[in-house]
């Protein structure tokens, strides 16, 4: 059986869920966080208590995974251009689950122009979004251009469960690039308010004629239809 | 009557409503109507009359950049989504 490998940008509380899920179903796993363990993160971070305080992410959740029979590996460090093509050479799947717009922005630009699956996922007070990326198709920057927020959760916050929600979301839509299923790819899964409703809205979206990340594609999605049909 | 989804991060400017009826023909116009009844609600959403590039905006599953953008024709059910980049996962106060 082929071993799947995928990298995690974000220990917290969506990358808890991911690379738990994804470790125990047995995906080799490099785990990417600059932070440490802090008091507040605890009702939401799940992965950790509080005897980690003050310990950094990277390296705790990967010893979670290793404790529960997986197989990871903890880097302290933000992802950035300089770094980007050693964290995620070996990857099937590159996972964005940071809090910070520049972040998701430069783990989608790196997986475009590598070619990679990737898979975007944020959260919001009650909801959150996930988007499925792959070669040929719409990227992250076609879909909102430019890292400036419209509301962050410094300002409204987020809900606990939504962050494991969203986070296990993620992890299957991952799992399924990083074996080839294609059916997503493309797709932003929007999830207004968990509270209320637990179904998606699942949109597409076409390539900005001027993305200056799909211009670089080594795969272009210029030439890929666009599927509009909505996906059940 | 058309609907608009109102993101949750807009949803101040809706008194918390996450679905508005709209009587309107086209997304312009919808965005219009909910405007004067939630002022200060299409100023989050466009910028010289233009959809604001962290923004999207879908009819039913359909990106409307694939449509006719602001002028996309609207049905009688049809659903608007406007769709926010966010990022997650982050608290009042943390790191």
């Amino acid at each position: 059986m082929t071993t799947l490998r995928a990298t995690i940008v974000g220990a917290g509380g969506l990358g808890g869920p991911v690379a738990l899920s994804l470790g125990a179903a047995g995906v080799e796993l490099v785990i990417v966080d600059p932070d440490r363990v802090e008091l507040s993160n605890l009702h939401r971070q799940i992965q950790f208590t509080s005897i980690e305080l003050g310990q950094p992410k990277a390296p705790r959740l990967a010893g979670s995974v290793v404790a529960r029979g997986g197989t990871a590996r903890g880097v302290v460090a933000r992802w950035e251009a300089g770094n980007a093509d050693e964290l995620g050479a070996d990857a099937d799947v590159v996972i964005d689950a940071s809090d910070d717009p520049a972040t998701k922005f430069a783990v989608a630009d790196w997986a475009v122009a590598s070619g990679r699956c990737y898979v975007v996922a944020a959260a919001l007070r009650y909801g959150g979004n996930v988007m499925a990326g792959a070669p040929g198709v719409a990227c992250y920057r076609c879909l909102f251009e430019e890292p400036v927020e419209v509301a962050s959760c410094a300002d409204a916050g987020v809900l606990g469960p939504v962050v494991g929600a969203i986070g296990g979301v993620a992890s299957a839509v991952a799992h399924a690039l990083a074996r080839g299923e294609r059916t997503l790819a493309g797709a932003l899964l929007v999830f207004d308010d968990l509270r209320r409703a637990a179904d998606p809205r699942i949109v597409r979206f076409a390539p900005r004629a001027d993305c200056p990340a799909c211009t670089r594609a080594p795969i272009s999605p210029f030439a890929t239809p666009v599927r509009v049909a909505e996906v059940h | 009557m058309p609907s608009i989804r109102v993101p949750s991060a807009l949803r101040s400017f809706t008194g918390g409503a996450s679905d508005v009826d709209v009587a309107a023909t086209t997304v312009r116009d919808a965005l219009a109507e909910l405007d004067r009844r939630h002022p200060g609600f299409a100023a989050k959403v466009l910028t010289d009359g233009a959809v604001k590039p962290f923004i999207r905006i879908f009819v039913g599953p359909d990106d409307i950049g694939g449509l006719a953008g602001l002028e996309t024709q609207l049905a009688e059910r049809d659903e608007v989504s406007i769709v926010p980049a966010i990022a997650g996962g982050r608290e009042p106060g943390d790191a």
